[in-house]
């Protein structure tokens, strides 16, 4: 009888225990977000008082307005837009040849993967100085195309790992079958695998495209007035005490929506994208 | 295999029934690109890392040991000049206690924090995929954003923690969070921690989900009480998963740039610089470019030990 009761404990861990950890957790994570949020919209007279405003009487959009206008918001949302896009498409359109080449062929053998994984470990400042003198003597600091260019780079390593890894998961059957029925290896690859394999081809994407969403540092080395991204915006609000805390929140929930709607949604590639594929989740 | 016994010029003429005669110069450029196949397919990628990663690196070996300085014209060559200035400056050293302590620190409250997420998410219950929804929001935040939320939180006297902190202490509470250590410290672990916690336990529940639950049924049967469970059955079988994740997020760890530059600055003084924040000042505050890069390689080199091992061990986890 005893047994019996000591098993059913361990088979249901204590409920209570676990809505503790999970309140806690679930307070830490949108405590921080919640005062985010709030600060973007209280009147700036409310930052200051004791106790703190939970929430205003008197939101306002202001914040809102200042940052996209007074603090060239609008025009790092254009910038952050087409070059995480292009750098993106890009990417994919580069990274899943290499992938399919990779997992199909074993190109180069271990040694071609090997290199492209071990650049998504290179300490980014040990290549951004060069590259910011390169960009130098050919004019491509500060334009979109040089950093839509880095960016390519930066993510390869993502996609052509998560592609490899999707590609090793497909059966070939289906490519040797079209190979059999008259298909060249380039119509067996954009005909037949490509689409096959475009589930993995987009959650590559999305993980490629929130990593240059989110990205700070080549943006903060390689642009200035012209191609600066999101991220970069926020060097505006350094220094200045307390007075520029609205845009500053305003302009985070604006930057922060879009990429965690598109990490929410290919929440179920999550483990492939964090580990490049290592861990299938 | 397949692809050696098949060529599509094979399967061609297989289903044509008959070997067709083409227009020879497309049926060389064919044939080239079919016996190049493989090559072609990897040629773009590998070009686009040649030129933006490799061609760069190569080029910092030259700048690492000539004057180039936008403080100096010319870019005279003065030998090991750059690497010792690096390795004589103390504040180069303090960056590197600051991010070994710095990423010893956020990697291990991330990974106890995320194991115990794990574990309690580990079964399914009711609402279980929602929450898994919100905890992972973190991660697909800028680490800029991260820092700057911070700011917002714990800046005094804008922000509400100190005076949350009163109120659960019951006396006031006047810490500088940004602006004085060890305060500073922890204020850049609580933003690495609140960002990264996630990751550790993403990695560690998809550990755990594959751990076949036979075996637990086994033990449970023979009457195996639950912490020699957790450290005879889940710990072992964990161990693996447990090590990529920390070796993962260890090398992104050392990388440290962004919270730093956003919340403290790397102040008071130099408090916190990292290696990053450090390099990333000689380079782009003071303009000394070939002393930041002649340190760059001295940071590579320190790191590529680990980075090679990483990378191997990723190759052999592959599905084959």
């Amino acid at each position: 009888m005893a047994a019996t009761v000591h098993r059913r404990r361990r088979k249901h861990p204590v409920p209570v225990a676990r809505i503790l950890v999970l309140g806690f957790f679930l307070i830490l994570m949108f405590g921080p977000l919640y005062w985010v949020a709030i600060t973007s919209i209280k009147p700036s007279d409310d930052f200051l008082a004791v106790p703190p405003v939970w929430f205003p009487a008197h939101p306002t959009l202001m914040h809102y307005t200042a940052a996209m206008f007074s603090y060239r918001g609008l025009q790092a949302l254009t910038n952050s837009l087409i070059i995480s896009t292009a750098a993106t498409i890009l990417s994919a359109l580069l990274g899943t040849p290499m992938a399919y080449s990779l997992a199909r062929f074993n190109t180069g053998g271990q040694h071609l993967a090997f290199w492209v994984l071990s650049q998504r470990f290179l300490p980014p400042i040990a290549v951004v100085l060069p590259i910011f003198l390169i960009y130098r003597r050919i004019g491509l600091n500060d334009t979109h195309i040089g950093l839509i260019v880095a960016y390519t780079v930066f993510t390869l390593p993502v996609t052509v790992w998560m592609m490899f890894a999707y590609f090793r998961q497909m059966p070939k059957s289906l490519e040797e079958a079209a190979l059999v029925d008259g298909c060249s290896r380039w119509g067996a690859l954009w005909k037949v695998a490509v689409p096959l394999a475009a589930p993995g081809i987009v959650a590559a994407a999305v993980f490629a495209f929130i990593a240059c969403w989110t990205e700070f540092f080549f943006a903060l080395i390689l642009t200035s007035r012209n191609a600066f991204t999101l991220p970069t915006v926020f060097r505006s609000f350094l220094g200045f005490q307390g007075a520029q805390f609205g845009e500053s929140a305003a302009l985070s929930i604006v930057s922060l929506l879009p990429s965690i709607a598109l990490g929410v949604l290919a929440q179920r590639h999550l483990v492939r994208g964090l580990t490049l594929g290592a861990v299938r989740g | 295999m397949a692809e050696e016994l098949w060529t599509s010029e094979m399967a061609e003429s297989i289903s044509a029934g008959v070997i067709t005669a083409r227009v020879p110069r497309r049926r060389t450029f064919s044939e080239w690109s079919d016996r190049h196949f493989k090559w072609l397919l990897v040629a773009p990628a590998s070009l686009l890392i040649l030129a933006l990663s490799v061609y760069p690196l190569l080029f910092s070996i030259w700048v690492s040991f000539v004057n180039y300085d936008f403080t100096v014209p010319g870019h005279a060559f003065i030998g090991l000049k750059n690497f010792s200035q690096v390795v004589f400056d103390g504040n180069a050293r303090w960056s590197l206690i600051v991010t070994a302590i710095l990423s010893f620190s956020d990697v291990t409250i991330e990974f106890f924090l995320g194991l115990a997420l794990a574990l309690v998410m580990a079964r399914s219950f009711k609402g279980r995929g929602l929450i898994m929804s919100i905890l992972i929001i973190p991660l697909f935040i800028s680490p800029v954003i991260v820092g700057q939320t911070w700011t917002l939180l714990l800046q005094r006297p804008w922000g509400p923690t100190d005076f949350l902190l009163g109120r659960l202490l019951g006396h006031e509470v006047t810490v500088s969070w940004l602006t004085s250590t060890p305060w500073n410290f922890f204020a850049i672990i609580i933003a690495d921690v609140w960002q990264w916690t996630p990751f550790m336990f993403v990695i560690l529940l998809a550990g755990l989900t594959a751990i076949p639950p036979h075996i637990y049924e086994a033990a449970e049967l023979d009457g195996v009480g639950a912490w020699r469970t957790f450290w005879f059955i889940t710990v072992p079988h964990l161990a693996p998963m447990m090590l990529l994740a920390i070796t993962f997020r260890l090398l992104d760890a050392i990388k440290l740039f962004d919270t730093i530059f956003i919340m403290t600055g790397g102040g008071p003084g130099t408090s916190t610089y990292s290696a990053s924040y450090y390099l990333y000042t000689i380079g782009f505050a003071q303009f000394h470019l070939s002393q930041a890069t002649a340190g760059s390689w001295i940071f590579l080199i320190l790191t590529a030990g680990v980075i090679a091992l990483l990378v191997r061990r990723l190759l052999r986890a592959e599905p084959s």
